[in-house]
């Protein structure tokens, strides 16, 4: 690590030579050691996206080109306009690394942070949702010590500070083994007047500067910077960087904010997080045009003595930067005081662009406020990587066991069991507006209570898909995450995703990411859906084992419902009516559950998307809605559609009758129609009566759909296949393998 | 006269907009959500303690918020003989502040559980069953990690009829399965001897309204249907 000079001592700076040399130059003296940590901290990957932003720019302008979008990609989270006057704003982000060595305290403080991001835009957070990943937990202590803790982390934040888990992911991976991933994700609910009143930026000379909060303390610091490095050995001694979580201050936080925000007082708003006040003081004063002045003695702190580097640079949670107009000071302190929120006055913006920090009389720090937010972009080099020409080329073997018997195996295993287990320890009642329950669909389903809207929300991305071809993965993530939406009866309004990734220093690592974001930013243009939001978290490998992860570009889709008789659940409704499978069943069995969980393969070709063939599938979909015609829908995901079709038969215990004979031709081999994953489809259920109806709309629409089946009152699967005998399957055996898969794991 | 009702916000209740949203919203009543020390109990006809994380729970729930000063004002409601009831955290808190015998300890799994549980009803004569019958079986969500009710007079809370719901399977049977935390005998619900003060785990505003329902049951709302009833007797 390079060095720089302070008062004749030597630190370490996580930043390049260039980056040394222009900030001498720019400031034409030598930093002072609180100005080096705030440059190390505000230049690091993780604030800085120095590394992801130039691939980054293939986003389109959201705020340009989208006439709802009101903030995109650089605020704390993305807002749209959903009308009648309302809000929504949204967001993911990662906290890998430190859940991956704290894992309760690492993944409370996730959902603490993300749920400070939402805050920040003045609107209530009112859902969380969570997509975790984890090393495959079979014989693997380690795995379910993170994710039996990590899902208590989240749980006792979330459920103590009000806000619902509707929903999430979990995907199981050797990959993830060291190196955990876990992504959180929330959504805040607002007037347009709110958000207005919260910008997060101090455009204002004059106006107080007020920290609310939590006290300083010398927990976190330098945890951005140790987010930008990999997992190695010595990880283990970076536990101090993991910041303790305290929801009950939050909850606290999110009445007082809000409440501040109504009195229309406040001009600017921020939350502190990666990099502390640095960060915070830096963009509101750098973004906003103008510099402040803050005495640092106003700061309260949890111990006695710290140094200005140490509170310039701490990571504390519960903390909230406010800019308040001259003459609402005294109201906005009355609900801090009604709250018993600690709070300061500690300092004032004003028209200088510097931001200086007094300690006593001496400037600590005394930077023009644009230096810190203006970090450099470093190139990097992107190499496809040649070992996936090896794994693409591997062939599906032939079956050796029974079809039935792989498909018991695969409904009971871990990425395609029941997450009940999960979602029990989340409330997902409070506030409500829970319209749809926890594993009746395919996404979390909220009333916007006085309105006949809904708001649908999913989150996830296929890891093993994305590995062999990380472009087509990526957009496989979106197909897959506004299926799920779209099933409910949503249309997709807005994504924001998640990246996450390897070291991109690392030419093979890059690549991944820079081809990921290329197949997002290339459908999201193709099929007219808003990025407005993002968080890249690199670095994800452990050196230990030298073990990258598979990259995994999580996606988080925002939808809305007209009207509560368009939302449309999972569960099959009705013996008698009739299973049809919409869109195309190809042999796409690369990185497939199918592969991974019979022949311990992970490679195949992996499904390919084609966004003209999607959108004609979408649009069916949407009108078949609007003619009513569609009684139970579920996206067709891991495992293939035979899963999907044994987990809507579940709940109100019915049956499939399956002809495959007369669906596919024989160019397809019976395991590769019952379990490949070619991205796009959906099981419905409908009326037969209907049939005809839905026939034409079909045809107009120029989509693939088969009637595969009828449902019976008799709980069993039973499949005529092409060229093997046929097939029956139980279906409360199926359940209770579904159920007690991870509760075996866990439980005992 | 009109009836005004208090729910009560102390720091870190999470379920008080809730309450207020099912109480002004679907019920009709006038209910206002009072800071938890500004509570007046001259003021109102009745009063909520909802559900959340009072204090943080630290220490142990609900035990904070019982030396509230609120809790002074509900006392003197309570020998008053207006109508208190605690849900989930408020339970809590009343048990702790010794409105309501007993105790609820962490529940058997060791885990928080959120999900919908069926309770039935045993005691219909309270200030908040009375649009109940004895045997109904009601459909309410529970969403708690310390529910597992406890009490050392369990046979004086059986003859003096203070046990007022319990957890059952969909057609009425206590059974093992159908507890859901291990609380005493099934116990989901309790109440005072004057039978004006109410505690219980399960929520009765997330089971008010039909659209989030699984089912489509409200009965929830008898719960505060019954109080209003139990208001209006009192005051003609």
């Amino acid at each position: 690590m390079p060095k720089v000079d302070v008062d004749g001592d030597e630190m370490d700076v996580d930043l390049t030579k260039r980056e040394i040399k222009e900030i001498k130059v720019l400031l034409e003296r030598e930093p002072s050691i609180t100005e080096w940590a705030m440059f190390d901290v505000m230049h690091s990957e993780h604030c800085s996206y120095k590394s992801s932003r130039p691939k980054l720019k293939l986003f389109e302008d959201a705020e340009a080109n989208y006439d709802y979008v009101l903030a995109g990609p650089g605020e704390d989270a993305g807002v749209i306009d959903i009308g009648d006057g309302y809000c929504l704003a949204f967001r993911i982000e990662s906290h890998n690394h430190p859940s991956a060595i704290e894992p309760y305290h690492g993944a409370a403080t996730g959902i603490g942070g993300i749920i400070r991001d939402i805050l920040c835009m003045g609107v209530r957070p009112i859902a969380l949702m969570d997509p975790l990943r984890f090393g495959t937990l079979k014989d693997n202590p380690h795995s379910q010590w993170l994710f039996k803790y990590v899902v208590k982390g989240i749980a006792d934040y979330g459920n103590c500070t009000g806000i619902p888990t509707i929903g999430g992911e979990v995907e199981f991976d050797k990959s993830f083994e060291s190196n955990c991933l876990v992504n959180v994700a929330c959504i805040g609910l607002g007037t347009i007047e709110d958000f207005k009143h919260a910008p997060s930026k101090a455009y204002n000379p004059g106006d107080y500067v007020i920290l609310m909060g939590g006290s300083t303390g010398r927990d976190g610091i330098h945890g951005v910077t140790f987010a930008s490095r990999t997992l190695t050995e010595m990880s283990e001694a970076d536990r101090p960087a993991v910041q303790i979580g305290d929801p009950f201050t939050k909850k606290m936080i999110i009445e007082a904010t809000l409440e501040a925000v109504k009195t229309g007082y406040v001009r600017g708003l921020k939350d502190l997080g990666g990099g502390g006040l640095s960060c915070a003081l830096s963009e509101l004063t750098g973004d906003g045009g103008t510099g402040a002045s803050i005495d640092m003695s106003k700061i309260f702190t949890r111990e006695p003595g710290m140094n200005s580097f140490e509170i310039m640079l701490s990571e504390s949670q519960e903390r909230m930067a406010f800019i308040v107009k001259p003459e609402g000071l005294e109201k906005v302190l009355e609900v801090f005081r009604k709250f018993e929120t600690p709070h300061a006055v500690i300092g004032r913006t004003d028209d200088s662009k510097v931001l200086k920090i007094y300690d006593g009389d001496i400037a600590v720090v005394n930077l023009p406020a644009t230096a810190l937010t203006d970090a450099p972009t470093i190139p990097r080099e992107e190499k496809r990587p040649d070992y996936l020409n090896v794994l693409l080329a591997q062939k599906t073997p032939n079956p050796t066991m029974e079809l039935e018997e792989i498909i018991y195996k695969l409904i009971a295993s871990e990425n395609i069991c029941s997450k009940e287990w999960v979602y029990r320890q989340y409330d997902h009642e409070v506030g409500v507006r829970s319209v749809v329950k926890c594993g009746d669909a395919d996404s979390g389903v909220l009333r916007i209570i006085g309105t006949d809207k809904y708001i649908a929300a999913s989150v996830g991305v296929n890891s093993k898909h994305c590995f062999l071809d990380p472009y087509e993965g990526a957009k496989g993530g979106l197909v897959e995450t506004c299926g799920n939406v779209i099933a409910n009866g949503a249309k997709p309004m807005a994504m924001v995703n998640c990246c996450n990734f390897g070291n991109p220093e690392q030419a093979e690592s890059f690549w991944f990411f820079s081809q990921a974001v290329k197949g997002m930013a290339d459908f999201c243009q193709e099929l007219r859906i808003p990025i407005v939001g993002g968080n890249v978290s690199f670095y994800n490998e452990d050196e230990v084992t030298n073990t990258l992860i598979k990259p995994a570009p999580v996606i988080m889709i925002v939808g809305i419902i007209e009207s509560q008789e368009n939302i449309i659940t999972l569960p099959f409704k009705k013996a008698g009516n009739d299973i049809l499978l919409i869109g195309e069943t190809k042999s796409e069995l690369g990185g497939s559950e199918y592969h991974s969980v019979i022949y311990d393969l992970e490679g195949g070709i992996p499904p390919k998307v084609n966004d003209n063939k999607i959108k004609a599938i979408w649009d069916l979909v949407a009108e078949l809605y609007k003619e009513k015609l569609v009684k139970a829908n579920h996206d067709v995901n891991k495992g293939g559609f035979i899963i999907t079709i044994a987990e809507m038969c579940f709940k109100n215990k019915l049956g499939a009758d399956l002809d495959l004979i007369e669906c596919f031709d024989d160019s397809l081999r019976d395991d590769e129609i019952l379990f490949s994953e070619s991205v796009g489809r959906f099981i419905i259920e409908t009326d037969p009566k209907d049939y005809n109806k839905i026939l034409e709309i079909t045809k107009k629409h120029n989509v693939d759909v088969k009637k595969i089946g009828v449902l019976i009152s008799n709980p069993q699967i039973m499949i005529k296949s092409i060229k093997g005998k046929d097939l029956k399957l139980d279906i409360s055996k199926m359940k209770k393998l579904y159920d007690a898969t991870i509760p075996n794991l866990m439980e005992t | 006269m009109s009836i005004k009702l208090a729910v009560i916000q102390f720091p870190g209740s999470n379920c008080d907009l809730d309450t207020i949203h099912v109480l002004n919203n679907v019920i009709g009543v006038e209910a206002n959500l009072i800071w938890h020390n500004h509570f007046k109990e001259a003021e109102f006809d009745g009063c909520v303690l909802p559900g959340g994380f009072s204090f943080g729970d630290y220490l142990r729930s609900g035990i904070i918020a019982a030396h509230s000063p609120a809790l002074d004002e509900a006392r003197i409601m309570l020998k008053d003989g207006r109508p208190i009831i605690g849900i989930c955290n408020g339970f809590q808190i009343l048990t702790e502040a010794q409105f309501l015998p007993g105790a609820l300890l962490r529940n058997d799994s060791l885990k928080f559980i959120c999900k919908w549980v069926n309770i039935k009803v045993e005691n219909n004569e309270t200030a908040f069953t009375s649009k109940m019958k004895i045997g109904d079986v009601l459909a309410i969500p529970i969403a708690h990690g310390e529910g597992r009710y406890y009490t050392d007079n369990l046979k004086e809370l059986e003859e003096n009829n203070q046990i007022v719901f319990r957890y059952t399977t969909e057609s009425g049977d206590i059974t093992e399965e159908a507890n859901p935390n291990g609380s005493m005998e099934n116990i989901a619900g309790v109440c005072n001897l004057e039978q004006n003060c109410l505690g219980l785990m399960p929520h009765p505003e997330r089971a008010s309204e039909a659209i989030i329902s699984p089912k489509g049951t409200t009965h929830g709302k008898l719960f505060f249907e019954s109080m209003i009833e139990f208001i209006k007797r009192r005051i003609s």
